[in-house]
């Protein structure tokens, strides 16, 4: 890492002040650290955002909770309430790297955490995300790459929690300059679908404030298949959510990670589901409805199969 | 002739290893724990380019970082480099932070070459040379016996099959690396090594010294697996560096070195053709294989040669055979013996075209192998084998298991040609009159228990208990010990101790004037002593120790058919042990080897980046091994076989592993995923459920 | 962004405000001396410290370690190179392998990916500082008697992952175990008795099925 100077933020104002246009925030440190270490990110200073106020609690209620930014994979992971209310979020943050990442890691830091691409990541490599010229994925090795995309670069979004957020309809509050802005999951992403360099659609001096699940999804699930058991990044993910109610299903999602650079959901297919019941036959029309428009690319096809039978499983899971 | 008692109190069983507790409490100190007073941080600048001519070299600016104390080339001069990860200059600081910001500062001229990375695009004629006015490829001749082509014309069965292996990489959990003090009186250096004394006379070669002016310790050492051996660039430079500083400098590898610059297992691309008769006799065997160990064979290998080649046919009588295999240079770092040098994938290439042979003679697998093994022992294995493992339950027809997640079963055999002892292998006992006992060899201990079966041996011998045995082993003041290769160690050490020990004992009594020495009498006969210790030499004696261990193992495995995940269910391993020295720790070697047979089935392969010639899986995050949700159930018979004495066992057992889990996966889906590490997408693939690519590349 | 404070005479920014913290408070612009402590307080908390070493003081296994490291200095690097307690190992030095486990507050942490700076008024625990007067503890015992180590160095990362798992979960399941352990990586391929001597160490008796049979 290069020498970076260090403070406490103790208000988002100071935060945001103390970070300017060359600094980075630090909540567990798990994405940054590594992309200091590998020189990817530039840090003047390094502003300490795990003391601001208010945006580590878990506030249940009866139509929406919020979880804090600041809340760590392992508080909700080991969230009794949570696995019983949210069981596809419980599942998502079970899966989350390993119990010492998950430890510091934080919701905020998840949602926002950067590109896991290989050539992204790697010192030497100078791709089109780091404003490079090309992307070395579609032309080399994108064995781990997406399947949709809006613009050349082909990396995915990765992060667990974002697939079941998705699911979920839940809703991001950013403080960008100031003001609270209210994100969906499609809009927090929606810049990396456009833009090659942008990883989300947070801006410098953006901070996550907290999620806001509404609870009407009485039901959730969220599988992933990866090549290890555990500890190992998501070859493709998937959550759904709805309200599951004599086998048939209201205000369905589904949403699925590592294919796109957003949680990739298919209005059509949710409208399909609506008040269907679950059985084989429907979910399986409804996996090939999302995955219609699959662009696979050299290395990457067996994402569709993979992807498909999550869909089917997910879903049918939902059923208890 | 000497030989082992028959009735042993120790040897055969279980002790527990005598260093643990200091690996356990965190007082056990590696390389790169030494506290050598005022030590000073090293650290390696390493090419970035896969090819090219460095033109210049400038470290004014990175001596200039504050805290630095000194900066040095590799070379000196114009050079070409050939790999990504090649060492360029290191340097000293008084803190990792200055020595990573001293590598920033130092100024690298250079002119990119085109560079080649993959085997098959090294073969083609217009392909940029690795070495210039080298062809990248071997050009070699068949080598024939018998007359294959009448022989595959009268089979009754013949297949055709493509197995590959990927470079598998070593990555022991320690990295290369040392601490190195080099001073007016010669160089010290805590080396992570497999051989103190290979490693002193490389330090010693690289810095023009005499041999006796160098030392090298390594008492505890975090894993080797071959890449462990010279070259010692690293401890080389960590010298250099130390000389100019006149301080300690404590140079370790980072992780990310381990994956471009210390070695790997070659990869193999087998093209075999296997023809039997109708009963199953093995007639005709074709092979053609090329593969790469990087930029070229000679210096960078340990084991001679690049490493390429492989035993084929691997274990079964074949009378007809045409063999063919082409080394392929490519631009990335060099070849280095892996556990087993090429066994692991000549038993892949075999075993998998037995199976598919088994299968297309309607036979069963092990059948086929019991009518080919030409092995008593592993005859005697795999009937062992079938009844603990539950074959003639578990093996169904191919891809016949119903449902989605398929069961499938496989098998694979080993013969390991290493081992013996070496016979220049020596070492010491001081017995002290307080009957205190210090048992001393210029060995080192992997994490194999050396250590320990050094203190069973002289236990056993002088009739004491393992824990009043004091072992010092790794250091080059000590006995010449054997390098820790090859299955060696304990075939070398073993007779050694037992040499050693019935010396110390003869001498004992006879200057004690008792009979017998041992037991109860030991400590009245140590104090007849009187002042001086006692100290006598031994060394290797024939006929305690014997090379080529046997093996089978058999695998079970879950396929999941519309993911592609493969989970392994069950490992039965059956293992010929000679003389089992130490049952605890030999068990130990055994999972090891077959977890790492596994990593190379499911997870293992370094992948290269064509355009931009880098390592693309340069860490732990992407190179995958074998984690602990991975482990299957793993089940042990050892063989005891006394009379052979004692053989080594660190590399038999990791070489039929992924052939066994392989067959398996082949069985369950009834389909050959023939390439390694098999992954979902290959399975998936194998399965024909993958869609094609709709994308263009640009 | 919110325009800088122009509460002191000059141009000064609050960042340079809050850099030139820690010598004394009477640069301050005089105000009502609550909201100036306050404030003082705030600030300190907010002081830019580095990027030159600053002293940091560490609590590790009950002592006080007073160093002085840069705020890029990890808490691995601290405890490895800048005093002498190497147990936790580097192993790849990115969060991915588990041999520098250390535990912060009771929960097991990659000290590789944890800067030494905000470790502080915690309580750190290294491997070096579970046994007592010599006396391993229960789960050290067990990996002795499994022998549940071979070359050694991820040993300390996984006696941490274990030791943490059973303070939480004095009986866990296999699966528990799993999923405590999989952030640690062993090459040598003793995860079967780590498994062995987690179980073990929690009161549930393994005993080893390995078979010898006499060839002869």
């Amino acid at each position: 890492m290069k020498a970076f100077e260090y403070a406490t933020a103790l208000s988002t104002e100071s935060a945001q002040q103390l970070v300017a246009d060359s600094g980075q925030f630090i909540a567990g440190g798990n994405d940054l650290l590594g992309r200091l270490k590998e020189y990817l990110a530039d840090a003047k200073i390094v502003v300490n955002i795990k003391s601001l106020p208010g945006l580590d609690k878990i506030e249940t209620g009866s139509q929406t909770w919020s979880i804090g930014a600041l809340v760590t994979v392992a508080q909700i992971e080991n969230h009794a309430e949570i696995k019983k209310v949210f069981p596809g979020l419980h599942t998502a943050a079970a899966e989350v790297g390993s119990q010492q990442i998950r430890n510091v890691a934080t919701v905020g830091g998840n949602l926002s955490q950067h590109s896991r691409c290989w050539y992204y990541r790697h010192r030497d490599t100078l791709c089109l995300k780091k404003h490079g010229d090309l992307c070395y994925a579609r032309h080399g090795e994108n064995r781990y790459h997406s399947l949709f995309t809006g613009n050349t670069c082909i990396s995915p979004v990765v992060s667990n929690l974002a697939t079941a957020f998705a699911a979920l309809d839940a809703t991001a509050i950013v403080l960008r300059e100031g003001k609270e802005t209210r994100m969906s999951m499609a809009e927090l992403y929606a810049n990396a679908w456009e833009n090659p360099t942008a990883h989300n659609s947070l801006k410098p001096g953006d901070l996550i404030l907290k999620i806001e699940i509404p609870t009407a999804r009485t039901h959730s699930a969220y599988m992933q298949v990866s090549e290890k058991h555990e500890f190992d990044w998501a070859l493709v993910s998937c959550a759904a959510a709805g309200k599951v109610s004599g086998g048939k299903i209201s205000q369905p999602r589904v949403a699925l990670g590592c294919i796109s650079p957003v949680p990739h959901q298919v209005k059509a297919a949710n409208d399909f589901l609506e008040g269907k019941t679950l059985d084989e036959a429907t979910v399986s029309q409804a996996a090939d409805m999302i995955l219609k428009d699959a662009q696979p690319l050299e290395h990457n096809g067996y994402k569709v199969p993979i992807a498909h039978a999550l869909i089917r499983r997910t879903l049918l899971q939902l059923k208890g | 002739m000497p030989s082992w008692p028959t009735e042993t109190k120790y040897i055969s069983h279980s002790t527990l290893r005598i260093d643990a507790v200091p690996k356990l409490t965190g007082q056990a100190r590696y390389s790169s724990d030494i506290q050598a007073q005022g030590w000073l941080y090293g650290m390696i600048l390493r090419s970035k380019w896969p090819a090219a001519k460095i033109t210049s070299i400038n470290l004014e600016k990175a001596r200039a970082i504050p805290g630095i104390k000194a900066a040095l080339t590799v070379q000196d001069g114009e050079r070409t480099v050939r790999y990504y990860g090649e060492e360029l200059a290191a340097v000293a600081g008084t803190t990792k932070q200055a020595c990573l910001d001293a590598l920033r500062a130092i100024e690298v001229e250079a002119k990119p070459l085109p560079h080649v990375v993959h085997e098959t695009e090294a073969m083609k004629d217009d392909s940029p040379k690795v070495w210039e006015g080298s062809p990248n490829a071997s050009n070699p001749k068949p080598s024939d016996k018998g007359d294959v082509d009448k022989a595959f014309a009268e089979c009754a069965a013949v297949i055709e099959g493509f197995y590959t292996t990927p470079v598998q990489l070593h990555h022991p959990m320690e990295t290369h690396g040392s601490t190195v003090s080099w001073t007016d009186d010669g160089v010290t250096a805590w080396v992570s090594t497999q051989g103190v004394f290979g490693s002193r006379d490389a330090l010693a070669g690289g810095l023009k010294l005499e041999q006796s002016k160098v030392r090298v310790l390594s008492e505890f050492m975090g894993g080797g697996f071959g890449a462990k051996f010279p070259p010692v660039l690293e401890s080389v430079l960590a010298a250099r560096l130390s000389r100019e500083v006149k301080a300690p400098v404590r140079l370790m590898l980072t992780r990310f070195d381990e994956a471009l610059a210390v070695g790997n297992r070659p990869s193999s691309f087998q093209k075999i053709k296997l023809g039997a008769s109708a009963d199953g006799t093995l007639q005709a065997f074709e092979f053609d294989n090329y593969g790469t160990g990087g930029l070229g064979s000679g210096g960078t290998t340990a084991g001679g040669g690049s490493g390429v080649n492989l035993p084929q046919p691997y274990i079964y009588r074949v009378p007809n055979t045409r063999v063919k295999q082409t080394v392929v240079a490519i631009n990335a770092g060099g070849a280095r013996a892996f556990r087993a040098p090429a066994h692991p994938p000549a038993s892949y290439g075999m075993e998998c075209a037995m199976d598919d042979l088994a299968v297309k003679l309607g036979m069963d697998p092990v059948e086929l192998r019991l009518k080919n093994d030409p092995s008593e022992i592993r005859q005697r294995e795999y009937k062992i084998g079938i009844e603990r493992f539950g074959w003639k339950e578990k093996y169904k027809k191919p891809g016949s298991s119903p449902g989605v997640v398929k069961v499938g079963v496989g098998c694979g055999g080993s013969a390991w040609s290493g081992g013996g002892g070496a016979r220049t292998t020596q070492g010491e006992a001081q017995i002290n009159p307080d009957g205190s006992i210090e048992v001393r060899l210029g060995v080192q201990d992997l994490g194999t228990g050396t250590k320990t079966v050094i203190a069973v041996v002289a236990a056993e011998i002088l009739g004491l208990k393992p824990e009043q045995i004091t072992v010092k082993i790794g250091d080059t003041r000590y006995p010449p010990g054997p390098g820790s290769g090859g299955s060696m160690t304990c075939p070398s050490v073993a007779p050694t101790v037992f040499d050693v020990c019935t010396k110390t004992l003869e001498q004992l009594q006879t200057q004690a004037g008792i009979a017998d020495a041992r037991g109860e009498n030991w400590f009245s006969a140590c104090k007849k002593l009187g002042v001086n210790p006692l100290v006598v030499h031994g060394q290797w004696q024939p006929g305690l120790s014997d090379s080529r261990a046997c093996g089978v193992q058999f695998a079970e495995v879950e396929v999941d058919t519309e993911t592609g995940m493969v989970t392994v269910k069950k490992i039965t391993c059956i293992q010929d042990g000679g003389l089992i020295v130490n049952k605890n720790t030999f068990e130990s070697q055994v999972n090891g080897g077959i977890i790492m047979g596994m990593g190379y089935a499911l997870y293992e392969e370094r992948i290269m980046d064509d355009l931009s010639g880098v390592v693309l899986n340069p860490n732990f995050e992407t190179y995958k091994v074998s984690g602990i949700g991975d482990i299957p159930e793993i089940d042990i018979t050892l063989l005891n076989m006394p009379e052979r004495g004692v053989i080594g066992i660190g590399e038999p057992v990791t070489i039929p592993t992924a052939s066994a889990i392989a067959n398996a996966v082949a069985n369950a889906i009834g389909v050959r995923v023939s390439s390694l590490p098999i992954t979902p997408a290959k399975v998936l693939a194998a399965l024909g459920k993958v869609p094609p690519s709709t994308v263009s590349k640009t | 962004m919110k325009k800088p404070e122009t509460e002191n005479a000059g141009s000064f920014s609050r960042r340079t405000f809050l850099k030139s913290l820690g010598t004394t408070a009477v640069a301050v612009a005089a105000t009502q001396a609550n909201a100036v402590a306050a404030e003082l307080e705030k600030a300190n908390t907010e002081k830019i410290i580095g990027p030159n070493a600053v002293p940091v003081t560490l609590k590790v296994n009950g002592e006080t370690l007073k160093l002085q490291l840069e705020p890029r200095v990890t808490l691995l690097d601290a405890l490895r190179n800048y005093s002498s307690l190497t147990g936790a190992k580097e192993g790849c030095d990115r969060a991915a392998c588990g041999a520098c486990t250390v535990m912060i507050d009771d929960v097991p942490v990659y000290s590789c990916q944890n800067l030494a700076i905000e470790a502080q008024g915690k309580a750190i625990t290294t491997v070096e500082g579970l046994a007592k007067n010599g006396n391993l503890t229960k789960v050290q015992q067990a990996f002795l008697e499994k022998d549940a180590l071979m070359c050694g160095y991820c040993t300390p990362g996984f006696v941490m992952s274990v030791t943490a798992l059973l303070r939480k979960n004095p009986h866990p399941s296999v699966d528990d175990v799993k999923h405590a352990c999989a952030g640690n990586i062993c090459r040598c391929g003793t995860q079967p008795r780590i498994m062995e001597a987690a179980l073990q160490a929690s009161g549930v008796a393994c005993n080893s099925k390995t078979e010898v049979i006499d060839y002869a």
